[in-house]
């Protein structure tokens, strides 16, 4: 009877988390009793069809239908959660504002109540769909007994209910002033969690790259089965061992929810959707993007205050030698200007060789921007840059990246250098030397939309025993970049296009580069 | 040394076993699930390749075919059988076992 609460128990914790964060985000309004107590009763529905037809959708779509199904009602469940969100930082305000209670609960009575009560549904029908199949398989084997069986699900159910229920009154605790603000960072963090268990299935599946299986391991701190364990996975998408594919969709969630919650709070509706389809035609183009490392980038000593941005720098080489013919380096990164003087951005590089075809992710890496004088204080532009990196791969080292990075500005051109040591660290650290890379751009600021130019790369190798210049990397070559303004409130797009030449043995023949960039002050 | 020639021959029966399906490339492996326990309860596999496990259901009730290490889990109907893609995985063992029946069904994979 234990062990069938205990596993009852589990499943049913996960929906009850999730039914309490609706309920507290929707306190107040009115109806939403009947809308919970819907999405929980077509939850339990659907879970026993599921259940019914398990073994039909274990067989469709050349045996990946479950994790399709799965994949396809979490990403269902972020699209109602995010909406919810977005329609809150719209109308909130306005439901404030209203001066009467009436009014205000006119006003509120338009929320999309339908939105969260598809959320519950899509988590009792997912968690209790496993129950299901699980009580099932113990009645048809006739082991236990009724009583056990009976006993062990109503306890399950009741425990569940109950830290469902204490999370609800928690939540309650909080002042309605603040709860507002609460509840939605929870919906958010909710979504981004569901959004990283649907990358999950979709790799199971095969559609998506893993980018690495473990990026690390904190199953000796919190294991994914314990009780807390699932609580936290719940409520902020905690794993103890994520694959890189997982954290990306987490953070994009994160990134991509946050900057429409606070875009769309004051753009008109036309904005909105147009706003919609730049979301959908960026996530293609993520889903496009391949591998990426961030080498060929240059760091000017720019810090843009209060300016959110997403971006995506990518390579792609070619060379007659078959090991190098196409590599493929590639990075998302999501960046805020936190203080006039300093900026600072988290990166996922991953990439993908001749040689190990499989793209996964490389790196992790911390990047920081401080300037150290005002744009035309001095005769050069100063700034430091650092960047802490972590590697993913077994093998590969982490490494410590530093240096100044000078700007000067002549005319219509504008001029950055980039001197940077990079200093490898780790277990599997074979090198222990410091090694030495340079980089230089010279842009001709000719209008905002079309800045040609030229970028130089080299990579001097150890700084003891650097090798000949034969030997190290160097390339040069022609780029351009760009900067288009969306409408009103919607921030602007960079982009940078070039192709680099290999002007040393060790180098590749060519390489393609671009860079795409989405901006907007917050 | 037997051991090394055993899996050479399931390998190649394996791959036999797949020809005619979507992913016949990949190195096929089967796990059999009967009276809540796993067999083989260890399976090696090689590592560095992606590998199709079949995971097959004799028992009549369900079972979830799950691994924290793996990064799977799966629902698999009594009487029947699905399909996890797993890898390339790095060498190493990775533990596998059934949701529904913890107590017994346990197993690993070695990837060499």
């Amino acid at each position: 009877m234990i062990a069938v609460a205990i596993i009852v128990f589990r499943e049913v914790l996960e929906a009850s988390l999730i039914v309490s964060i609706v309920l507290a985000a929707s306190k107040g309004t009115r109806g939403r009793g009947r809308w919970v107590a819907g999405g929980i009763a077509l939850g339990v529905l659907g879970a026993c069809v599921v259940a019914g037809f398990a073994a039909e959708i274990a067989a469709a779509v050349a045996g990946m239908g479950q994790e399709l199904f799965n994949a396809t009602i979490l990403f269902a469940a972020v699209g109602m959660l995010g909406w919810h969100n977005v329609w809150m930082g719209r109308h909130g305000k306005e439901m404030a504002m209203e001066a009467t209670a009436l009014g205000r609960e006119v006003a509120a009575g338009t929320r999309p109540l339908y939105a969260l009560a598809s959320v519950v549904g899509i988590a009792v029908l997912r968690e209790g769909s496993e129950t299901v199949l699980f009580l099932y398989g113990l009645a048809a084997a006739g082991s236990g007994g009724a009583v056990s069986l009976v006993g062990g699900g109503t306890i399950g159910i009741l425990g569940g209910a109950v830290v469902g229920a204490a999370l609800y009154l928690g939540l309650l605790r909080i002042p309605s002033r603040h709860l507002f603000a609460v509840t939605s960072w929870m919906i958010l963090l909710l979504a981004a969690g569901l959004a990283s268990q649907g990358a999950f299935f979709l790799n199971q599946a095969d559609v998506l790259p893993a980018l690495g299986n473990e990026i690390w391991d904190t199953s000796w701190l919190v294991d994914d089965g314990s009780i807390v364990g699932r609580v936290l996975h719940v409520l902020i998408g905690y794993v103890a061992r994520p694959e890189g594919i997982q954290l990306v969709f987490w953070s994009a969630t994160i990134a991509i929810l946050l900057a429409l919650m606070r875009w769309l709070s004051t753009a008109p509706p036309k904005a909105v959707t147009r706003a919609a389809a730049i979301v959908v035609l960026a996530l293609a183009g993520i889903g496009l993007a391949r591998g990426a490392r961030a080498d060929f980038t240059i760091h000017p000593p720019v810090v843009e205050y209060r300016e959110f941005e997403v971006e995506h720098n990518g390579s792609y080489t070619f060379d007659p030698n078959p090991a190098n013919k196409h590599n493929e380096t590639g990075t998302l990164e999501i960046g805020y200007g936190v203080l006039p003087w300093w900026g600072t951005e988290v990166e996922f590089a991953w990439s993908r060789t001749a040689s190990n075809p499989p793209r996964r992710l490389d790196e992790i890496n911390w990047e920081n921007t401080i300037r150290l004088a005002e744009q035309g204080e001095y005769w050069l532009d100063p700034g430091i840059f650092t960047e802490i990196g972590k590697s993913t791969r077994v093998g590969n080292t982490h490494h410590l990246e530093v240096g100044p990075t000078l700007q000067k500005q002549w005319g219509n051109t504008v001029h950055t250098v980039n001197l940077f040591f990079k200093h490898p660290f780790g277990p599997d650290n074979s090198e222990k030397s410091v090694n030495f890379n340079y980089a230089w751009q010279s842009l001709w600021t000719w209008k905002r939309e079309f800045q040609p130019g030229f970028e130089i790369f080299g990579d001097a190798g150890p700084v003891d025993r650097a090798p000949s210049i034969r030997d190290q990397q160097l390339r040069i070559g022609p780029v351009a970049y760009g900067k288009i303004d969306l409408a009103p409130g919607l921030g602007e797009l960079k982009y940078g296009l070039g192709y680099l030449l290999g002007l040393t043995h060790g180098t590749e023949k060519g390489a393609l580069k671009w860079n795409l960039e989405w901006e907007q002050v917050f | 040394m037997t051991s090394r020639i055993g899996i050479k021959a399931l390998m190649l029966l394996a791959s036999l076993g797949v020809v005619g399906t979507a992913w016949a490339d990949d190195p096929q492996f089967t796990l059999v699930i009967k009276d809540h326990k796993f067999t083989p309860t260890e399976l090696q596999i090689p590592a560095g390749a992606k590998v199709r496990l079949v995971v097959r259901n004799d028992d009549a009730t369900p079972e979830e075919f799950e691994s924290t290490e793996l990064h799977r889990e799966k629902v698999v109907p009594p009487g029947q059988q699905i399909v996890v893609i797993v890898g390339p995985l790095e060498p190493g063992t990775y533990g596998f076992f059934g949701e529904f029946h913890k107590g017994s069904a346990q197993g690993k994979l070695i990837a060499k």
